[in-house]
């Protein structure tokens, strides 16, 4: 089975070929593919200062992290984080994404307002939650004429994150259900009301199956996205926050280490730790897929 | 199966690529106020130099005098400000890229490490060769800081900074409670905390502090004591000692009249106190500049730090009333493009005129010893005198080591300190948070 010599077309529509996914190329390579493999060779040094003078130091690092109880209890508060938010982003978006895709006056008003939290920025929206968390002068507080103290209880304060993360994520999930919802074909609807479907039942037997591939994608990547969550923790709770240890996630822990306390090497075993935790997770997700998913 | 396969790498890369990430999506949020110093070394050829400070109260100050300074030189300055956390991680970050701003604040925390990794300008030679530079007149302490154990300097003196007590005078007035004086031993400072938050039924804290008001707090009471958090050759720490657990536990007394953890953990000691909730704090120089902007300010008064009346004979002997003190340092990057602009900008802020002015303009008092009587002056309407006399006591210089950070933040959190401030009425945590500390210490210190 030799190859066929190329002609002199084909020849030149493979040069710009490969011209036109040279930048992206470039791109991946320098921003992603190196500093993979940089992360994966870190995680089994001892990290010197300022990226010189790696010590390799073989599994030292990955004894370290796994028998450290701090990286069990943030991977903990990790998965409890990601309960909250996917199930709750998700089911409230589906059902909100249903009303709005309905044709109603202001639907477009109701859709830029649900969108807002993603076009702002995730830092603003934390200080702005901090606040109204905040148990001297926040605004919950005051309306609710309690005392609680949202975000420094361990008991709450992972539960008051995780309601921080479901509210920024509605946004996108919606418009990303609504455009699910408006591949489905109309014709299912007028069906099923003419066999006298109430809205329930319709929205049971007909939104909820012809969505699952929208849902499951969804799904997929809000786990992902939420086992990697980092930023509410890091602005909403002070270092000094009693809870603190019981809400941590395991790339904030990664972040102490690797770049307030400079050990790069043990924050590159810790987010290899995440890396096979996830893969294991989107592992089962995919398996999963076959049987709860809906093919036409 | 391939398909599989490409979902598992893809995942696995979007975690990975975090290790790239992180450092930038965190400074994503200062980015306003950071705007990329790294870019700025490109006027080579005595244009422009970058500045980089951490404290926004002082940039107008010092704008003023580094323009002074681009007047006679004919090189522009530009200062940019990034918030502490932040500053930092960037500063890392430019290290390892060998893109630094060209002048900016070294201190104690990292200051060994950076020296030791050659990667800031020595000035060894230009202070050598400049007539008007004496290494003797600043603070030794400061000037030790950063020298390194070879014997060569990597920056200069910038300032000093001292600790006093703050009071609100409004609610020493509304529960009638006598003003804090200089003969306060921390047992008084107790007494009247209690005073204030029992006689407002817990509406108002007689007193607030913060695990993280470590500087400017709980570690001058350990001092006070006579136990040392780092012992002077920065190789251990007697904190686990009977006199460090003395300081920590007057510490843990003052705690059960102050504010909860829970409240100082979500609103910070500064805020309560400038929302007239806590009636006393205590803070560092480097932070007037804030209270005295404040809205109520007219009602804010500073008093010399208490003392430890150990030997019970009702006045203050040599060492029972201690201050921390630290220093900022001038520094250049070891591979900016124009080193003597360096020098010569490092050298005009450190000069005596410079520092003087430094302190007239109330930025921060002078890193040369003795020239800073004008910063009481600077606050009009705010006698801040207390962390001029508070020089009269004996100062002691910040805690540091080599990576000062690792267990500094650690024995603020869980498993140190925060125990036994979350709990202050059970002595018992005290003592083992004591315990906890040296551990983690003497762990930290034998890792670097």
């Amino acid at each position: 089975m030799s190859k066929q010599k190329m002609t002199a077309r084909a020849k030149e529509e493979a040069r710009w070929g490969w011209l036109f996914i040279l930048p992206t190329m470039i791109g991946l390579i320098i921003l992603n593919f190196y500093p993979v493999f940089n992360t994966i060779y870190q995680s089994f040094c001892k990290t010197g200062d300022f990226g010189k003078g790696n010590k390799f130091v073989g599994l030292a690092n990955y004894q370290a992290v796994l028998s450290a109880r701090e990286t069990w209890q943030s991977l903990l508060n990790t998965i409890k984080y990601a309960i909250i938010e996917v199930p709750f982003g998700v089911v409230i978006a589906l059902i909100l994404a249903v009303f709005l895709n309905q044709k109603l006056k202001g639907t477009s008003i109701y859709r830029t307002i649900f969108f807002l939290p993603m076009v702002c920025a995730p830092a603003a929206v934390a200080m702005v939650w901090r606040w109204l968390y905040n148990q001297q002068f926040g605004l919950f507080n005051n309306i609710l004429h309690t005392n609680i103290a949202w975000i420094s209880d361990p008991k709450i304060a992972w539960i008051a994150i995780g309601i921080i993360g479901v509210w920024s994520v509605i946004g996108y999930n919606m418009v990303l259900f609504i455009s699910g919802l408006q591949e489905i074909p109309g014709d299912y609807y007028e069906a099923a009301s003419i066999d006298g479907a109430t809205g329930i039942n319709q929205f049971f037997n007909i939104t909820v199956p012809l969505l699952s591939p929208t849902t499951f994608f969804i799904v997929q990547t809000r786990l992902i996205g939420a086992l990697t969550v980092f930023d509410l923790m890091f602005m909403v709770m002070d270092k000094t926050n009693v809870a603190l240890d019981k809400v941590q996630s395991i790339v904030y822990l990664f972040y102490t280490y690797a770049f307030t306390n400079g050990n790069k090497g043990y924050g590159a075993t810790l987010v290899i730790v995440l890396v096979v935790f996830i893969m294991i997770v989107t592992f089962i997700m995919q398996k999963a897929e076959k049987k709860l998913v809906y093919h036409n | 199966m391939m398909k599989k396969l490409l979902a598992l790498a893809i995942a696995g890369m979007m975690v990975l690529s975090l290790a790239a990430c992180g450092g930038g999506s965190s400074s994503s949020s200062s980015g306003s106020s950071s705007g990329g110093g790294s870019d700025a070394s490109s006027g080579s050829g005595g244009g422009s130099l970058t500045i980089n400070i951490w404290d926004s109260n002082q940039q107008a100050g010092l704008q003023q005098i580094v323009d002074e300074w681009s007047a006679e030189s004919g090189v522009s300055a530009k200062i940019e400000v990034i918030d502490w956390d932040n500053y930092w991680t960037l500063l890392e970050a430019g290290a390892s890229g060998g893109q630094m701003p060209d002048v900016f604040w070294m201190h104690s925390n990292t200051a060994q490490m950076y020296m030791e990794n050659d990667l800031l300008l020595e000035l060894d030679d230009y202070i050598a060769n400049d007539a008007d530079m004496d290494m003797s007149v600043y603070y030794p302490g400061i000037v030790q800081l950063y020298t390194r154990s070879d014997g060569k300097v990597f920056a200069i003196p910038k300032d000093h900074d001292t600790i006093a007590l703050l009071y609100n005078k409004a609610i020493f007035d509304e529960y009638k409670v006598d003003y804090p004086t200089d003969d306060w031993t921390w047992d008084d400072m107790y007494e009247a905390a209690k005073k204030i938050t029992e006689a407002s039924k817990g509406e108002i804290y007689g007193m607030a502090m913060n695990t993280s008001n470590n500087q400017d707090g709980w570690y001058n009471l350990i001092y006070d004591y006579g136990g040392q958090l780092i012992t002077e050759d920065h190789k251990g720490t007697t904190i686990g000692s009977a006199e460090g657990k003395a300081g920590m536990e007057m510490v843990r007394k003052l705690l059960t009249v102050g504010a909860p953890q829970s409240v100082v953990a979500e609103t910070g000691t500064d805020s309560l106190f400038q929302s007239g909730k806590v009636g006393m704090i205590t803070q560092g120089s480097w932070m007037i500049n804030s209270f005295y902007k404040a809205e109520h300010h007219e009602d804010y008064c500073w008093a010399l730090l208490p003392y430890a009346d150990l030997n019970g004979n009702k006045q203050c002997d040599e060492g029972e009333r201690q201050s921390c003190y630290n220093g900022l340092g001038w520094a250049a990057a070891a591979n900016t493009s124009n080193p003597d602009a360096c020098y010569d900008l490092i050298s005009y802020l450190c000069s005596e005129a410079a520092q003087k002015k430094q302190a007239e303009l109330g930025v921060t008092m002078a890193g040369i010893e003795g020239i800073s009587e004008e910063f009481g002056n600077a606050f009009e309407g705010m006698d801040v005198s207390a962390f001029i006399r508070m020089e009269d006591f004996t100062l002691y210089f910040r805690p540091y080591t080599r990576n000062t950070t690792v267990w500094e933040d650690k024995i603020q959190q869980a498993g140190a300190f925060l125990d036994a401030w979350q709990d202050p009425s059970d002595p018992a945590k005290m003592e083992a948070a004591c315990d906890n500390a040296q551990a983690i210490i003497e762990a930290a210190i034998a890792a670097e």
